[in-house]
């Protein structure tokens, strides 16, 4: 029996079919290489953003370990300046003899009052160790006049936007007026020494970057920061990383919050929702392409419906007759979705390497997101798509093959 | 308003208040209610000696000592002088307008746009509040709610409605002292009608031939993080200040 089966050349057989009905044949290989094109690319571009989301958010706000003083959290959108933490130095060499630790840095992150040419306007001051940070916070990327301050100097880099609204330049004097530690009212004059277009919508419109030094002065911080940032070597142990320096750090240097980049906001979470995002898309384009198949092939059967009567009358067996038709928008399919896989590649290639602009939507957008977005592409996931639209093909030709497997012979070559 | 019309003005205030007196505890309007009100809280010249006390939810207290010269409505001077940290920061207003200096950064800044909303010295009382000095009576237009009774005086209790559109608190609810007009406890309302901040005034004095509050308890209903209060430790009205006290050269170089 099994012998019997084999030596039905199905596949052969089923391109030659194809090839009997071009224009029908490219219909479905048509409708599949639009499910693959617009999927593979989907998927490069869903990556692209996600990554880079992920990557900015880590940089310049999470990092994948975050430490602060105890309380801090519940209070975070004060940026209060008294909940900090003292004798910086010595908890970062603690924090950084663990071997999961890449790199730590510590942050000054507090609100103030910049009182410029034009107006005085609210702000986020970001003190930083400004080489420290050259991997994390890019701050010589984002300098787009000027220069960055010089470590020991009252200098600051200002947000492009923020800069335009406040009226003022490179070499422009600023008093910048924020909550000490100590709750008093704290001021500083800083000479403008660059301006800033990081691509983050809402950090080019507030954005004070500081020498650290310079922040401890602002807020009475003395040798102190409100956050350390910690990069993991293998971000995915984020979570173990934290509950890792908790053990090595305990008590001793006060009640301490040390989340992973995942405890500290829905951002990293909702990532996990990709998946189900690309399975719907798959399920909506995939489902479409499939009603496409579904007709195309019903039309091909009733046109050959006294061929395959023909052929159950000598003897084919109805399995046989299901996987021919089966087979055969396999074989169309397998054609539509490499012409799918290979447009949805060269798309997503090129915009990989020319990135897509979206500077000006993302300057509405309160996101950590970067204005020009590449799309990552993938061999593994683009082949992924490919089969996913050969496997659909076929599925979709089970309708129409269950209807010849069916169909008595004599009726239908009475008919 | 000038100088001339407002003295006038102030001194028909004293004697309305005067006249008035006795009749305060019978049937009044609103605006004559408010208007003694302005007249009872409207000094010619005063030099204060306060604290303020800024109590945290963490259960941290604040406390902050300043001393302040007024003339007027329209001119204030305020210097803090505890704790060390914040001694020599000074404010001045004059008219709606409010400078803040602050020795470390040694120049002064007009408090405007958004930094008007922020909390002086990290209080419930925001530059805003402190800058603006509303008449009651020309500002907002009244009803009578109720008489009622608080903390055991009696007291009218006043719905305020902003005949312009550029006050803080478009709508106020305040309880009036009907025999003393000192302003017991005020509630000050968004347009929408949202509750924004709450103050309770107490330790009613008399000073010269008025009454005033020695006390003021702030709270903002969108910073639960603190509660604010005022109190005046000393207080003389009709005192000297020189005219170069309301001055940004004043306020720059200090005593």
């Amino acid at each position: 029996m099994s012998r019997a089966r084999s030596r039905i050349p199905l596949v052969r057989l089923a391109a030659r079919n194809a090839l009997r009905h071009t224009r029908r044949s490219a219909l479905t290989a048509v409708a599949i290489a639009v499910a693959v094109t617009a999927l593979v690319f989907f998927q490069s571009y869903i990556r692209g953003v996600v990554d880079d989301l992920l990557d900015t958010y880590a940089r310049t706000e999470s990092g994948h370990v975050r430490i602060r003083r105890e309380g801090y959290a519940a209070r975070e959108h004060f940026l209060p300046a008294h909940l900090n933490l003292r004798e910086v130095t010595e908890l970062v060499s603690e924090v950084a003899r663990d071997p999961e630790v890449r790199d730590v840095v510590p942050r000054i992150r507090a609100f103030v009052l910049v009182d410029g040419a034009a107006s005085n306007r609210p702000g986020l001051v970001l003190g930083v160790d400004l080489p420290r940070e050259a991997d994390y916070l890019r701050p010589a990327g984002m300098v787009a006049a000027g220069r960055l301050p010089a470590p020991d100097r009252a200098e600051a880099l200002l947000g492009e936007r923020f800069a335009e609204k406040l009226g003022v330049g490179v070499g422009d004097s600023l008093t910048l007026l924020s909550q000490t530690a100590y709750r008093s009212l704290g001021g500083l004059r800083v000479e403008v020494a660059g301006i800033a277009r990081t691509g983050v919508s809402y950090l080019d419109a507030s954005l004070v970057v500081l020498p650290l030094g310079q922040a401890q002065v602002l807020l009475d911080l003395e040798e102190g920061a409100t956050e350390l940032v910690v990069f993991a070597r293998e971000p995915e142990g984020a979570d173990s990383l934290a509950a890792a320096l908790g053990t090595r750090l305990g008590d001793r240097m006060g009640p301490l919050e040390i989340r992973s980049w995942r405890e500290q906001g829905p951002l990293v979470r909702l990532t996990d929702l990709i998946g189900v995002m690309i399975g719907l898309v798959m399920l909506l384009l995939f489902g479409m392409a499939s009603l496409v198949i579904v007709n195309t092939m019903l039309m091909t059967v009733l046109e050959r419906k006294r061929e395959y009567a023909t052929q159950a009358a000598l003897g084919m067996r109805r399995g046989d007759l299901v996987r021919q038709v089966v087979v055969e928008a396999a074989v169309i399919g397998l054609a539509g979705a490499l012409a799918g896989a290979v447009a949805g590649s060269a798309v997503a290639l090129w915009l990989e390497r020319v990135g897509l602009d979206f500077t000006s939507a993302s300057r509405t957008l309160e996101l950590p997101f970067e204005s020009i977005v590449h799309p990552d592409w993938r061999l593994g996931p683009a082949l992924g798509m490919a089969l996913a639209g050969v496997v659909v093909a076929g599925i979709a030709a089970v309708v129409p093959a269950w209807r010849v497997a069916r169909q008595p012979p004599a009726e239908a070559l009475r008919g | 308003m000038t100088d001339v019309t407002r003295r006038l003005s102030r001194s028909a205030a004293a004697a309305s208040l005067v006249l008035l007196a006795p009749c305060a505890a019978v049937a009044q309007t609103p605006a004559e209610i408010l208007r003694r009100v302005d007249a009872n809280m409207t000094i010619t010249t005063a030099h204060a000696r306060a604290e303020m006390v800024i109590r945290y939810r963490g259960g941290d207290v604040r406390t902050l000592r300043y001393e302040s010269w007024a003339r007027g409505t329209d001119e204030a001077f305020i210097e803090f002088t505890a704790p060390a940290r914040d001694a020599g920061s000074r404010f001045l207003r004059r008219d709606d307008a409010m400078w803040i200096f602050l020795p470390r950064v040694g120049k002064s800044v007009r408090i405007q746009g958004h930094m008007l909303r922020q909390g002086m010295m990290g209080s419930d009382i925001s530059y805003g509040d402190a800058s603006e000095r509303p008449s009651m009576v020309e500002d907002y237009d009244a009803t009578i709610e109720r008489r009622d009774s608080l903390d055991a005086r009696p007291v009218w209790v006043l719905l305020l409605v902003a005949r312009r559109a550029d006050l803080s608190y478009p709508r106020r609810r305040l309880w009036v002292d009907a025999e003393r007009n000192v302003p017991l406890r005020e509630e000050r309302f968004a347009a929408g009608g949202r509750l924004l901040k709450t103050a309770v005034l107490g330790d009613v004095r008399r000073v010269g031939s008025r009454w005033y509050p020695f006390r003021m308890e702030l709270d903002n209903a969108l910073d639960t993080e603190t509660t604010t209060t005022l109190n005046i430790l000393e207080m003389r009205l009709g005192v000297s200040v020189p005219p170069e006290v309301f001055t940004l050269r004043y306020l720059e170089g200090g005593r």
